[in-house]
């Protein structure tokens, strides 16, 4: 009796709180076949989804990480390159610098001695211009004391008659000295 | 403002009404909104798996995926054996949906003002403790289930029953987890339920406190509403998994491991 005093107690707790067996059974068997049909229909392919999508994030991850790998290890190669070729062009440039250098001092040279040469040969043909206009300055000299001394004597001067008078005229200067 | 209070007629009844009786099954308001949230969970899950398998992707679907895939992390950090996660995929998952989707039918305009007969139509299934003690009874079974099959029957029961002249402790360590599995049966039960009902009534005492400035006001609660449900949602997948995990790792008795 006290049992079944207790089971009416109960059941009447369950009733007050709104629980029908019928209804939670119906729910229970309802939910579990929701779960089976998503589980078996709907939720692989989301699962599926974030598999490739997880995939696709990690390949990504790792292509990126390779290129940086790349990129570190071509940056080291462009740095060596660079190193390689600014020490050319600093050779080149002392190459050249020295050449242009030694092309600079032999040109000067070549220089030099052309205007020496020049020089020298401007004295030595107005050395020559010189001699010759003395020489010519001479035969004019002897000229007009030719053509002077036949006015003075009013006689044609020949070269017999220039050696007598020559003559003649060292004679009468030897005399006058004694 | 008082003459205001007895004009509106709060009534609050802790059980879910029925609307109408098929086959002599009392069709509550409850069990009829929660049909219609099974409707808009399976109806949003089955949209996002048909376009993810057709290749079609929207902010909706990014935003479920997202969802989706936050939850299978959370499966596979609570439970480390990925056979054992991947076989409590289908139940946790749809445990947080349905449970979301139902709670969140509770800030639906009409709540309590909508009737039929002097019921109210809507009333969120999860207010109601049969959806609420129906999921709670499932969890339990399952963990059960798992633990009979990873510890074997009899290691499951030596959880709960050891010889007490050999290892009182013991015993008394096992009574208590016998307690413990019901009482966490219920909290889970009740939990839910509880927060549930009183999310509903507090936007109906809401909306009579602010009387015509409701409108302003009550959204903030919905809004508010909306948060418990996803976090009700989430506490209650999470503790599912909590518990399977437990159950699966269950430590031996002191007393039977080696000196």
């Amino acid at each position: 009796m006290q049992e079944l005093t207790q089971l009416a107690a109960t059941t009447n707790i369950f009733t007050s709180l709104g629980i029908d067996w019928h209804n939670l059974i119906i729910q229970i068997v309802a939910f579990l076949l929701l779960v089976f049909l998503l589980g078996k229909y709907v939720y692989p392919w989301l699962m599926k989804s974030v598999d490739e999508r997880q995939a696709g994030i990690e390949a990504a991850a790792k292509a990126t990480a390779e290129a940086q790998k790349s990129a570190e290890i071509n940056k080291e190669a462009v740095a060596e390159l660079l190193a390689e070729a600014r020490k050319e062009a600093s050779e080149i440039i002392s190459t050249a610098k020295l050449e242009s250098a030694e092309i600079v001092s032999t040109t000067e040279d070549k220089a030099r001695k052309l205007a020496e040469r020049i020089a020298q040969d401007a004295h030595d043909q107005l050395d020559k211009d010189v001699v010759n206009a003395r020489k010519v300055l001479y035969n004019d000299t002897l000229e007009l004391v030719g053509l002077a001394t036949e006015k003075i004597i009013n006689k044609k001067l020949d070269k017999k008659a220039d050696g007598e008078l020559i003559a003649s005229a060292v004679s009468s200067s030897e005399s006058r000295g004694n | 403002m008082m003459s205001q209070f007895a004009a509106f007629d709060l009534q609050v009844s802790i059980g879910a009404e029925t609307l109408f009786t098929v086959f002599g099954f009392n069709v509550t308001n409850a069990f009829l909104t929660g049909l219609v949230g099974v409707i808009i969970t399976v109806a949003i899950l089955v949209y996002v798996a048909l376009s993810v398998k057709r290749g079609k992707y929207n902010r909706f679907i990014g935003l479920v995926q997202w969802v989706f895939e936050g939850l299978l992390n959370q499966i596979n950090d609570i439970i480390p054996d990925k056979k054992l996660a991947k076989k409590m995929t289908p139940l946790a998952i749809t445990i947080f949906f349905v449970v979301m989707f139902n709670y969140w039918l509770s800030v639906l305009p009409g709540l309590d003002s909508i009737k039929v007969n002097g019921i109210p139509i809507l009333r969120s299934s999860a207010a109601d403790l049969n959806f609420t003690l129906a999921l709670a009874i499932i969890t339990f079974v399952t963990v059960q289930m798992y633990a009979v099959k990873y510890l074997g029957v009899f290691g499951n029961i030596r959880r709960y029953i050891r010889n007490p002249l050999k290892n009182p402790v013991g015993a008394f360590e096992g009574a208590l987890e016998i307690i413990g599995e019901f009482s966490r049966g219920v909290a889970l039960a009740l939990r839910l339920f509880g927060n549930a009902f009183a999310g509903e009534i507090l936007l109906i005492v809401i909306l009579l406190l602010t009387s015509y400035i409701a409108s302003i006001v009550l959204p903030f609660f919905m809004l508010f509403e909306l948060f418990i449900g996803f976090i009700q949602a989430y506490v209650f997948f999470v503790l599912t998994l909590i518990f399977t995990s437990l159950a699966v790792t269950h430590e031996e008795p002191h007393d039977k491991q080696p000196a």
